[in-house]
Order: C-alpha cells, then structure tokens, then sequence
C-alpha cells in the first residue's frame, strides 16, 4: 500500500511545480499579451488547489487514521483524542499550520483567478500571488514537511498541545488568523501588478476591496477570539498580556486598519499613492516578519535564531519581499507621486491622514516593544522582558486620539469642511461627551483613562447618531416616507456607508468593555473550606465536593463551587485542572458565569489535595468584559454587511451640497429601478 | 488656487510639526521603555550587584531550595528560598502555590528586592524538558539559564 507520507509530499510536490510552471507561464504569457499562455496559468492556479488540497485531505486522513508513519501526526496526535481535535491537530503545530496557510493561498489564488475581471492587472496579480504560494509551499516541501514518513512508528502519539485541546476556540482563532492574512495578499498582490504595469492609480484596490474587507475582518475576528480564548484558558482572568504573539497579529491588523482608510482618500481624491502602497506592503511584510519572530524561537533569546526550521525561510522572504517592493515603488516613482495637496486638515482626508499616522505610530511602538529585548540582548547580554506597562502606555493616548478622530472623521466633508455646520454637530457631540462623563462620575470612576474613554464613548455615539440623522431626516421630508422606512432603505443601499457606522458603533462597544475589564477588575485568592460560604464582592461562594473526570483522552481534577447573590444559590462553578493523556503539562481551567454587567470567573490556584479541608481559588470579578466579546461580534457584523453585494449599482454623491437634490432625485426615479428588481426576480422564479 | 509659495510654506509647516510629533513621541517611547523593562536575572546575578536591581521589577529564575517552603494557608502567604546555587535568597509571595509547586522545581517570580528578600506578586513554574533538577547538588548555570527562559 502507498504510504499515506508518501502520497502528501507528492502532492506538495506536485503543487510546487505547477506554482512554478503559472508563474513562468503569467510572465511569459503577459509580456507577450499571448491569450492561450495567460489562460494556461490562470488553469493552472486551479490545478496547484486540487494538488494542495489532496495534501490537506491526505493530511486529515493520516490524523484521523491515527496513522503514526507520519511524522506529523506521531508527534502531535493520539488515539484517543476525540475526532474534532484530530481535525484541528492539522494547525495545532508548525509544521501543519504552515500547510492549512498553504493550501487557503491556493484556495484564494483560485478564487481569484476565477472570479477577477479580466484586466492588465489580473495576469500580474496571479503571478504575485504565485510566487506568494511557491514560497509557502516550498517552506512545506524543504523545511517543515510534516508528510516526513517515520521508518519505526509508535503505537501512540503524545496528542496535541493540551492549552490549545483544551478549548474549542483554538479550532477557530488559527484558521480565522490565517484567512486574514491570505486575504490580505490579495490587495498586495494587485498592487504589485498596479506597479509592474504602471498603473497606480485606483484601479487595484476598487478591485480588492472586498478583499481588504474580507482580510481585516477574518483577522478582527481572529483577534478577538484570540482573546477570549486566552480569557477562557489561561487563568488570570485577562484577556490581552502583550506577549509578542499577540503583538505580531496585532501590527498587521494596525497597518490594515490604516490603509482600508487611507484607500478611501485615494478613491475620492487621487492622493496618498505612495502611502497606500507601501502601507499594503507593510501589511504584508508584517504578517512574515510576525511569523518569523514568533516561529524561530528569536523572541525568547537571540541565541534561539536557528532553532525552529522555518525561521531562516520567513526572514529571508520578509526581507526580499520588503525590498523588492520598496524598490518597485521607487522605480515607478514618477506615476506614484501624488500631484494633489491637502487642502484643509479639516476635512475628511485630513482626518483619515491623522488616523493613519495614529495606527502607524502605535504599530511601531508595538514593534519595538516587541523587538527591543532582541537588542537589548544582542547588545548588552542582559535578558529583559518589556512588560505591559510600556504597551499601555504609549498605545492608550493614541487610542484616545483615535477614538476622537473616528468620531470627526466621518462628519467632515471631503476636502475642506463648512465651518458653521460643523460647529454645531461638534457642540453636539461634546455635550454627548460631557453627559457620559457626568454618567460616569456619577457612577463613582476617577481614573483618567477610563473616564475619557467613556466621554469618547458618548462623543461617537453622538457622532454616529448625526451621521444617521443627516442622511435620513432630509430623506424623509422630501420623499414624505416614515423614518424607519427611510432608514432601512438607505442601510440597505449604502451599505459601505452604513456598515462602517457599524463596525465604529463596535469599536466604541469594545472600549467600554476594556474600560471595564481593565481599570476596575477584582483579582483575588480566597481559601474556601468545604462548607462554609466565603464572601466575595457582592457573592458568597461556598465549596461544594470535589470531584475527577475522564472523558476522550482528558482527565480533570476540579472542584463545585456554589455561587450565593443575596442568599440565594445562583449557580454552581466547576473550576478544574486538565490533564491531556500523559502529558506533564497541568491546564487550570477557569469557570466563567458570564453576565452583561460583570462577569465572575474561579479558578484553581492550588492543588486539590484530599487531605485538606479547604481549597484555594483564584476569584476574578470583571466588570464588563463581556462586551468586548459582543463590540467584536458588531464589528465584524458591520464588516460583513459592507461585504454584502448590493444589487444596484450605488449612486456616486461625491459633494455634500449635492446630497439634497441627490435625495429628490431618488424620490423621484426610486419607482423605476424596485419595479425592475420585482420583474427581474419575477423572470428568475420563472426560469 | 493656492501659490505655489503658499503650497512650499505649508510643506514647510507640516514637516516641521512632524518632526516636533516624532520628537515628542521618541521621548515618550524612550521613558516608558526605561521604566518598564523588566531584567532577567539569576539569584548569583543580584548578588554581584545588589545596587543595580534594588528597588527595579524584576524576573527571578531558580530553583525552590529544599526544605525552605512554608505556607501559611490562613493569610495565604508563601515563603521559600530561590537557588541558583552559588546565591540564595528568601522569597515572599501572596497566594497559594500553584500545582506542581514543589522542592527544586524551576520557577521564576516577578517582583522587586527590597533589602534582599524577593517580594512576588507572580509565581511561575517551568516544568522544562530540558533542565533536570540537580542530583548530586551541582548546578549547571547556563543550562539553568536556558530552562527558564
């Protein structure tokens, strides 16, 4: 029988040629505007899927299998882990992870070669996005194969790493991560044809838009089930530690954030070329130079530069990647350069300007957090870690800055804003502010960060409400129609529009949530004896009994602990202790009672000892938290409604002042379009 | 339509603001990088220079010294000595002892030295793969180093 091992490199193989074949096809067949050679290399982008795929699916049957003559799966999985963590084993380690980020390359260059409009760009995008999978696959193929076929197979393998099986969530973060990422070349790759065919202007990120969209929310999602992950697993009650892995998906995110703005002042007003450009390289130059950071073991120690595999792969294609890039643009200097000049930094373009420079200025901070300990190693020999407080510390102002702008921003016109209107919807705005302060000092907060936050809080709600109220109170004078049908009319065909009140409506949702949980959460061991109700914050805790568990290759070792409000027993927690086959690794795992106000969260500090008569607990009250997890649920929400296709062409209102007459129009010709949808649905049914 | 002396002079204007942000934000990010890194650093290393670490948040690796672990249940407080074994020092630290807390376990507390007992507010424990606890009583330091990173 043909080993299973065997049968993935080659399929790996296999890909890794036709990579190679449509990138010396795309060339070829572009600079010699030859059809059958570009068409050639667009099948081929199909053909390199089907490869990939058939190494993922070998994959997924050695795991589920428990065929130990692959290295891969002797070395992360077990027979008796439940049929799901097999599944995600697939990216619960290096080797793996690399290959999932592989195939959903392929999977998107497919996509793409498909779906994209037939354009000068398209032959050089897939090129780009070609050489981007060759790379990865030849990562997979020479340094991390995980199909490396073993001559002497265990009988059983030690699982998958416990802190990752022990939650559901690790099945999601990774894959969202990487989609994000993926999703994230797309644009890159356009850009790059943009600069190889001199075209820089609009025309490669119109056509990536969704993309870019797409990219930044599957990473937004990541990112915050990261964190609610790690809330649920690792203990403390926290969501975010600033450790470098959650610095290196944070820096992409940062520099994405910045540019689905700034995209935005090059549609309206032909500017900041250069800067888009090299703020879509930065994004993608950052998601390797993260990979590498996290994967070489370079963080940890210096020293440790050569230890995992891949490390030596990713930093040299972060680093020809960045300057083959930097060295295009500059080459192409002369279609880069913008020709415009900000008119006013009182207009919309000033504020999408300033929110850039905020987002870059806090990626760069978050880099050298990151990276310092690396030169303070390399230079002095000393071992340091730069703690939380440095994060807080610089990112919070800047935040604060960009909670106000995202509040202005989107009121200000294009290019140079009237001032009496918006005078006046700033008074508004600040009296919004003013109020939640009050609110918040009412409530008894004194510290400075939180305080402004929630005035900030107050300040884009206000914001977002004069956004609304502007477009639809005039809407609905003219056209005579009720306010919810105006507004459901217009959040359903302006979708971008509305979809960004959304995702800011989130953020704001998502500040009240780390004020809460950041500035004012309670973090406290108590020894609770069996019997006796202990207090704690308003709740009384009494524990229960002890009890051990064995369930799919899991054994735990927790304790019931009931929950008291006001005398009355509310719930019973089950903080326990995982221990994933005969691994040494011990994984405390909280119990969480999720509330809208706070939530309670116990977990294990000590052992469980049958000889004693008491139990330690590590009690958490977090205020607010949870709203963390819903403000991320709403931005992604937001992100996906913007994603949605509209089925009319938008109508394009490019001046302020010509919004009203815009509206009369739209009253006036509304009949005819919906008459068209009703008739076209009606010939679809048909058919 | 703007001059194009008016277009050089507003160039000028921003640049310079620029400049001033960068400066200001080179500072800020300079001071908070001195008062928040946190050093490393063997109980054989605090010993050599005691002024150096006094008083700064610090990362303490070693070894639980045998027979110094005392915990008072009642106040939760947890005294034990840390080893590197060429230096020893008293460790105090509020809360219980984590499972796998145990003699010549690999641990490293972050806190402060005040005098010359370590005072930790956070208690790690580094089951390494790497590092096996001494059996004759001879350290290996840089393997010691190594383990508990």
């Amino acid at each position: 029988m043909l080993s299973l091992g065997a049968l993935g490199s080659a399929a790996v193989m296999l890909a890794l040629a036709l990579a190679l074949y449509a990138i010396v096809a795309g060339i070829a067949g572009a600079a010699r505007r030859d059809p059958r050679l570009l068409t050639s290399a667009r099948l081929s982008a199909l053909a390199v899927f089907l490869a990939a795929t058939t190494a993922i699916v070998v994959m997924q049957v050695a795991l589920l299998t428990d065929d130990f003559s692959v290295r891969y799966v002797a070395e992360h999985s077990r027979i008796a882990s439940p049929v799901w963590v097999k599944i995600v084993t697939m990216w619960a380690a290096l080797e793996g992870s690399v290959l999932l980020w592989a195939w959903l390359l392929t999977a998107y260059t497919a996509v793409l070669a498909v779906t994209a409009p037939n354009t000068v760009l398209r032959p050089w995008a897939l090129v780009v996005m070609q050489v981007v999978q060759l790379f990865f696959l030849s990562v997979v193929a020479f340094a991390a194969n995980p199909f490396v076929v073993l001559a002497n197979p265990p009988l059983d393998g030690p699982g998958a790493n416990p802190l990752l099986q022990n939650h559901w969530m690790m099945a999601v973060h990774p894959v969202l991560m990487y989609l994000g990422f993926v999703g994230l070349t797309v644009p890159f790759a356009f850009a790059m044809a943009a600069l190889i065919t001199r075209r820089p202007g609009t025309e490669w990120m119109r056509l990536t838009r969704r993309w870019t969209l797409l990219g930044w929310a599957f990473m937004t999602a990541a990112i915050i089930s990261g964190g609610w992950w790690s809330y649920e697993v690792l203990g403390w009650g926290g969501y975010w530690s600033w450790d470098p892995v959650e610095n290196v998906s944070l820096m992409p995110w940062l520099t994405a954030t910045a540019f689905l703005h700034s995209i935005q002042v090059q549609e309206r007003r032909r500017m900041l070329k250069a800067w888009n450009l090299l703020l879509i390289v930065l994004t993608f130059s950052l998601t390797l130079l993260g990979t590498f950071l996290i994967r070489s073991g370079v963080i940890s120690s210096v020293h440790a530069f050569g230890d995992g595999p891949v490390g030596p792969f990713f930093l040299a294609f972060f680093v020809i990647v960045t300057l083959a890039s930097i060295a295009l643009v500059a080459w192409r200097w002369d279609q880069v350069r913008d020709r415009a000049d900000l008119d006013a930094v009182m207009s919309r373009e000033g504020a999408f300007l300033g929110v850039n420079v905020l987002f870059l200025a806090m990626t760069f901070a978050v880099l050298l957090g990151t990276v310092f300990p690396l030169f303070v190693e390399a230079t002095t020999g000393g071992r340091v870690t730069v703690g939380a407080p440095f994060f807080d510390a610089i990112t919070l102002p800047v935040w604060m800055l960009v909670l106000l702008l995202m509040g202005i921003g989107p009121l200000l016109p294009w290019r140079r804003a009237e001032h009496q209107s918006l005078r006046l919807n700033l008074l508004a705005m600040g009296v919004a502010a003013v109020l939640a302060l009050a609110v918040a000092l009412a409530l008894g907060m004194r510290r400075p960060y939180p305080l402004v936050t929630i005035a900030l809080a107050g300040w884009n709600v206000a914001s977002v409400g004069l956004l609304l109220a502007g477009a639809i109170l005039p809407r609905a004078r003219l056209t005579g129609r009720s306010i919810g049908e105006v507004f459901s009319r217009y959040a359903y065909e302006q979708k971008r529009r509305f979809g960004s009140m959304v995702v800011h409506l989130g953020v704001v949702v998502i500040a009240i949530g780390i004020v809460g949980s950041g500035g004012y959460r309670v973090d406290q061991q108590l020894r609770l004896p069996y019997g006796e109700r202990v207090a704690f914050q308003g709740y009384e805790l009494e524990l229960l009994r002890p009890f051990s568990e064995q369930t799919g290759g899991r054994s735990s070792v927790g304790v019931e602990v009931a929950v008291f409000e006001r005398g009355e027993r509310i719930t019973v927690l089950n903080p326990r202790i995982n221990r994933f086959g005969d691994r040494q690794m011990l994984v405390p795992t909280p119990s969480v009672r999720y509330t809208l106000g706070h939530d309670l969260y116990l977990a294990l500090a000590g052992a469980v000892d049958p000889n004693q008569d008491f139990v330690i607990i590590r009690a958490v009250q977090s205020p607010l938290v949870t709203w963390i997890w819903i403000g991320g649920a709403i931005v992604v929400l937001g992100a996906g409604y913007a994603l949605t296709p509209s089925d009319r062409p938008l109508r394009r209102r490019t001046e302020a002042a010509a919004r009203d007459a815009a509206a009369r129009d739209a009253a006036a010709t509304e009949a005819a379009p919906a008459k068209a949808a009703e008739a076209a649905s009606d010939a679809r049914a048909e058919a | 339509v703007t001059s194009l002396r008016g277009i050089a002079r507003r160039r000028i204007v921003y640049g310079l603001l620029g400049l001033g942000v960068l400066a200001f934000a080179g500072f800020m990010i300079s001071q908070a990088l001195n008062t928040s890194l946190v050093y490393f650093i063997l109980p054989s290393e605090y010993a050599q220079q005691p002024g150096q670490y006094q008083d700064r948040r610090l990362r303490l690796g070693g070894l639980v010294a045998p027979e110094s672990v005392r915990f008072d249940d009642r106040d939760l407080q947890l005294a034990f000595d840390v080893t590197d074994g060429i230096a020893t020092y008293p460790v105090r630290h509020v809360g219980s002892p984590p499972e796998l807390f145990r003699e010549n376990a690999g641990v490293v507390i972050e806190g402060r030295f005040t005098e010359d007992v370590f005072v930790s507010d956070n208690l790690l424990i580094k089951h390494s793969e790497v590092y096996e606890a001494p059996k004759d009583g001879h350290i290996d330091i840089e393997a010691l180093r190594e383990s508990l990173q």
